[in-house]
């Protein structure tokens, strides 16, 4: 009985951070049902001196992503971060490169050929959603920033009881 | 004692012999058989030198290493005519190079073949092979029949007109709303009487796909102009080989595409730079007014003010007829097929 009395005084004195946890690891684990069907997609990437057009590309996990990629001045390179996919094009040539995104996330591709002074600023973002990492990381920060300001409210409502109750004579 | 004198070798070896082993190497890499003359050329956009050096001599018989590297873009390398040699692309920071025996006095070309700059055109090199015995010797002017042939006709290679067209009218039923089908034409062929002329590859060269077609129909009356359309097209590409096919590919999604188009659309990345745009060899309408031999003649004499450069200096004849060949494949085979 003495346990329980206890257990519940802890949870009533911690309650909010112990729900805040709870609620942490629902949305830090919670499955997130896929929205859309995957799908082919068809997609023109031309690389110039020293932008990719488009320079992001959306797309849902498990979509089959066809790119067809163009060079409009010089040669370029295309190298896909975390797939290791590496192709060049030619000027006049357009190369097919063909990608399942199986991963989520936000992928950083590359040119891979020296094509300038400013080669190496020639990035461009893949990003296969639904972002799951990067909603996580925001459910969860707010749900840590809620938490930490309720316990404080709290808190100080409790320990200003504390005080009430400590001078009163009884 | 001993320990400082070891400490003491060891840096007078990296601080002496680090340099010394550099320039060893240096040496061996750049004359390691004397007898061989290893000529080192930069390649940068022409807008900023082309090639350095771009003209080179060198004596028949003698054997060089041209050794080719990039200073700024990724470049092709090529030479011609006749040669054989593609080094494929040289990016910066990479080094390519090829060991030559020129045997017969003349002139080579040494050619970027990746679009590299809208002035990549330009950027050509010269090898210059003299007769070591008789040094001064002018080399023979070459003779083309096939040019000769055109300008003793009176044809006009730089003309902008479709030829044929305007000496034979356009007959109204005549369309091209669907590509020519070589296919169709191929089992259409079966069934008509096809005039000699036609049979014979020498006298397609220098006739155009209109011209054959009212030959054809004069003999056909019955059949409709669209049908026989399919036939003319398929016996202009009836004698190409496969092979011929394969290396025009490769050297037109080269040389050319960057302008003209990788499917012939005339809508190449470069097209939009270009004095004049580029001709859309697709356009089944424009080929049927088009002759081999002036095609043939536009490649090796470039076209004046067009900004088309001159292939002569860079293909053989043979080469020169195999990418014609490949021009009429884009007229009727793309963009519904077999090509890509």
């Amino acid at each position: 009985m003495i346990h329980l009395q206890k257990l519940f005084g802890l949870l009533r004195q911690h309650g909010v951070i112990l729900s805040g946890i709870i609620l942490g690891v629902i949305v830090m684990t919670f499955p997130i049902p896929r929205l859309t069907d995957p799908q082919t997609r068809t997609i023109t990437l031309d690389a110039r001196q020293f932008e990719f057009a488009p320079h992001r590309i959306h797309i849902n996990k498990g979509d089959r992503v066809i790119i067809n990629f163009t060079a409009s001045d010089v040669v370029h390179g295309f190298y896909l971060d975390g797939y290791g996919i590496q192709e060049r094009v030619e000027p006049g040539v357009t190369k097919q490169i063909e990608i399942v995104a199986e991963r989520t996330g936000k992928f950083r591709y590359r040119c891979s050929v020296s094509c300038g002074s400013l080669h190496p600023f020639m990035i461009g973002e893949l990003v296969v959603g639904p972002n799951e990492p990067f909603w996580r990381a925001i459910a969860f920060v707010s749900v840590s920033v809620i938490t930490l300001i309720a316990y404080q409210f709290f808190s100080k409502g409790t320990s200003y009881e504390h005080t009430t109750l400590g001078t009163s004579p009884a | 004692m001993k320990r400082e004198l070891l400490a003491i070798g060891i840096v007078v070896l990296i601080l002496f012999g680090l340099p010394v082993g550099a320039f060893i190497y240096q040496r061996q890499q750049t004359s390691s058989d004397s007898t061989k003359r290893v000529i080192i050329i930069q390649a940068t956009v022409p807008e900023a030198g082309g090639f350095q050096p771009s003209a080179i001599k060198v004596n028949a018989g003698e054997t060089v290493t041209l050794r080719f590297s990039s200073m700024d873009v990724t470049h092709g390398i090529a030479i011609g005519p006749g040669l054989g040699i593609d080094l494929g692309h040289v990016d910066p920071g990479h080094v390519k190079e090829v060991t030559v025996t020129f045997d017969k006095a003349g002139t080579y070309t040494f050619y970027c073949n990746t679009w590299c700059s809208p002035d990549h055109w330009r950027m050509r090199g010269i090898v210059e092979v003299t007769d070591p015995d008789n040094p001064d010797a002018i080399p023979i002017a070459y003779h083309d029949p096939i040019i000769e042939r055109l300008v003793a006709e009176g044809v006009n290679i730089d003309a902008n007109v479709t030829m044929g067209m305007a000496d034979h009218p356009q007959p109204d039923v005549l369309t091209f709303d669907q590509p020519p089908s070589i296919e169709k034409g191929n089992i259409l062929a079966a069934t008509l009487s096809i005039p000699e002329e036609l049979s014979d590859a020498e006298w397609r060269l220098t006739h155009t796909p209109m011209e054959g077609l009212e030959l054809l129909a004069d003999k056909n009356p019955s059949n409709s102009m669209n049908d026989l359309i399919h036939v003319i097209a398929y016996l202009w590409v009836s004698d190409t080989r496969f092979e011929a096919i394969q290396w025009a590919e490769n050297y037109f999604n080269q040389n050319c595409a960057a302008c003209h188009g990788q499917t012939g659309d005339g809508n190449g990345p470069a097209a939009n730079q270009t004095a004049e745009s580029p001709v859309a060899f697709g356009d089944a309408a424009y080929m049927f007014g088009m002759r081999s031999d002036v095609l043939y003649a536009k490649i090796r004499r470039g076209g004046m003010g067009t900004d088309m450069p001159n292939f002569g200096t860079l293909l053989t004849p043979e080469e020169t007829l195999k990418l014609v060949s490949y021009l009429w494949q884009l007229a009727f085979l793309a963009p519904n097929s077999g090509i890509e």
